[in-house]
């Protein structure tokens, strides 16, 4: 289970007079529980990212509470990151690695033992049907593979919580419906708590049970897909969208 | 499941193992890093040895290349009781001679020499070489002191026949004693090994160490690695841990690669003065080792502010010149070792390695100031590169 509440995070770019103060994130609250897939959806600089990086704790908030299975992150980061399983926007791999290698040493590093974590990446291979690449070097992947690579990387020491940053970028339709039929299996099966940040309508509303709507950093509306279209009194889910994020500024344009 | 919480011993043995597997994978580097720090100083040293043979092979040869010698038997005959043999002079040896072809100086007698010498005037003898020839100019002191003989057999003679003792002409008399070891005037020639293994050191450790910090950020593999538990310093620790070792592996090799090039000294001197055995190895890997420590601490340190591995490499350009300059200028200092050189890596580094060379006693205390200072600059680099992890860790 993870908890945020009202966190805020600002930064300043330049020095001096051309000092800026940017408000990224401004009194968000997100709740996400176990078992679901839940859906963080907000225009472009929302404060998504950012909301997600502190949540593994990269970032430092400027004040808010944020817990994960109630490990609170400011006691205990290590903790926190132990029980998450991260796919960041940058997922880097070492090319000069298999992508086995680039599982395994992740694993060790949460302290999963070396068979252990053998026997992980092969079932994960499986999962999300990479058994091929194994065993090749991660130079020359393609995004599709790079991806996958990246998540089983992020879900060898098998975390109960997933967060996901916008998992499909540069993704072609088969690899997103292999990643999309991947995260249900971890939901029903595992019971899993997903947290999966988009700006992508479709996504939303084939995979998650609920909707987080960011806008300006602020928390503006959740619910499910269905509730959220009645809330806008739409019944279209990107014209409800636009109204919860933008307003009625953004519907007029 | 959720793993056991690692140690942070085991964290950094992981991190360590993964970064050396990398760094040695990268083939085409280590082929270039192989060559230019293993390779070099071996070559260079043989090369130098050729050219020193020459050299002692020109001082034996007792040749002289005069024109006109046949209008000076008295000369002549001086040479040839000097064993000295005389060379035909070639055509355009005024050329040669400018261009380094000609290895000698050249002597031109004047015609009427044997005329003027029975006459008691001097004759002009003209001895000309090129400054910028240097093999030409080793020859000239040679020539010098040769004819200069010739002018004391014959002003002596002009002294007997006049009834003066010859010795009437001789105030002083110089003894000259080289009091320099031979292991201390090989180390005139051999002092350009410690800048080699310095610099081998500094190419070992440079790529793990940019690969390891800015390398991460650079192909986005540093956020994933800092979302794991592991706790930053083990990181940290764990890949300069590897960029040490291939440092010093390189240092190791470096300082072999000099037992077997001994064996191919082409001057037979050099050889007998470069004494590099097994003991000096060990010594220049001990001096060594604190120096890879400090050093790769130092460019993780610069580097890890960089968003590139080429930017790294930028920042790190005024260091590697550090490296290599400074042991240069001991080389060139006219006042010799200064105190303070034992406190300044790598000054320290190349001055100790100079006495290991010259077969000088090197007591713990000329060694402790180096590795304080190391010690130092490695924690220093280290607490800086973990900070830097903490707070611009997703930048």
């Amino acid at each position: 289970m993870i908890a945020m509440d009202d966190l805020r995070k600002q930064f300043t770019t330049g020095r001096g007079r051309q000092a800026r103060t940017v408000v990224a994130v401004d009194g968000l609250t997100l709740h996400a529980r176990d078992g679901a897939i839940t859906g963080l959806l907000g225009p472009n600089g929302a404060g998504k990212t950012t909301s997600l990086r502190m949540l593994v704790g990269l970032v430092a908030p400027d004040s808010g509470t944020i817990r994960v299975d109630d490990v609170d992150l400011r006691t205990d980061p290590q903790g926190v990151r132990a029980r998450l399983g991260v796919l960041s926007d940058a997922r880097g791999l070492y090319p000069r690695l298999t992508a086995r290698e680039n599982i395994v040493y992740h694993g060790r590093l949460h302290g999963v033992a070396d068979d252990v974590a053998h026997a992980r990446c092969d079932h994960l291979a499986r999962l999300l049907e990479m058994a091929p690449l194994l065993d090749r070097r991660t130079d020359g992947f393609s995004q599709g593979e790079r991806m996958k690579t990246a998540l089983a990387r992020a879900l060898v020491h098998d975390p109960a919580n997933i967060v996901l940053d916008e998992p499909t970028n540069g993704l072609d339709v088969v690899a997103t419906r292999a990643l999309r039929e991947a995260l249900r299996v971890l939901r029903d099966e595992t019971g899993k708590c997903i947290v999966f940040s988009t700006h992508i309508m479709q996504e939303v509303q084939r995979l998650c049970d609920r909707v987080v709507v960011v806008a300006h950093g602020r928390h503006v509306a959740d619910g499910t897909v269905q509730s959220l279209c009645e809330q806008a009194g739409s019944d279209d889910f990107e014209d409800a969208f636009v109204k919860l994020a933008f307003g009625q500024e953004g519907h007029a344009r | 499941m959720n793993g056991a919480r690692m140690s942070d011993w085991q964290a950094v043995w992981t991190v360590f193992l993964k970064e050396l597997k990398d760094a040695l994978r990268d083939r085409r580097t280590l082929m270039a890093v192989f060559v230019s720090s293993i390779a070099m100083g071996p070559i260079m040293l043989v090369v130098l040895s050729s050219l020193v043979g020459k050299f002692e092979k020109r001082a034996e040869a007792r040749e002289i290349v005069a024109i006109g010698i046949e209008a000076a038997p008295t000369l002549r005959n001086f040479l040839e009781r000097q064993t000295f043999a005389i060379k035909p002079v070639p055509a355009d040896w005024e050329k040669q001679l400018k261009d380094s072809k000609l290895g000698d100086p050249v002597v031109i007698v004047p015609p009427d020499f044997e005329d003027q010498l029975a006459h008691g005037q001097a004759p002009r003898l003209e001895l000309v070489y090129s400054s910028a020839n240097q093999r030409a100019e080793g020859g000239v002191s040679v020539i010098r002191h040769v004819l200069a003989g010739f002018d004391q057999e014959q002003a002596s003679l002009r002294l007997v026949a006049r009834g003066v003792a010859p010795g009437a002409l001789t105030v002083t008399r110089v003894d000259e004693h080289d009091i320099a070891d031979t292991a201390s005037r090989a180390a005139q020639l051999t002092g350009m090994v410690p800048i080699f293994v310095l610099m081998a050191v500094l190419y070992g450790s440079l790529n793990a160490a940019l690969d390891t910090t800015a390398g991460e950020r650079e192909r986005g593999s540093l956020e994933p690695l800092l979302a794991t538990p592991a706790s930053r310093g083990a990181l940290v620790v764990g890949k300069w841990g590897a960029a040490f070792a291939l440092g010093l592996l390189i240092a190791v090799l470096s300082c072999m690669s000099f037992l077997p090039a001994q064996s191919m000294l082409r001057s037979e001197s050099l050889a007998a003065m470069f004494r590099f055995g097994w003991a000096e190895a060990a010594w220049f890997v001990a001096v060594l080792a604190p120096f890879a420590a400090a050093l790769s601490a130092l460019m993780m340190a610069v580097a890890i502010r960089s968003r590139t591995v080429k930017e790294a490499q930028a920042n790190n350009v005024v260091l590697t010149m550090a490296v290599s300059l400074s042991p240069m200028l001991s080389l060139f200092n006219q006042e010799g070792e200064s105190a303070w050189n034992l406190w300044v890596p790598p000054m320290a580094q190349s001055a100790l390695m100079n006495r290991v060379l010259k077969n000088a006693p090197i007591s713990p205390l000329d060694v402790a100031p180096s590795v304080i200072v190391c010690i130092v600059v490695t924690t220093l680099s280290l607490a800086f590169v973990t900070h830097q992890l903490t707070r611009r860790a997703a930048q």
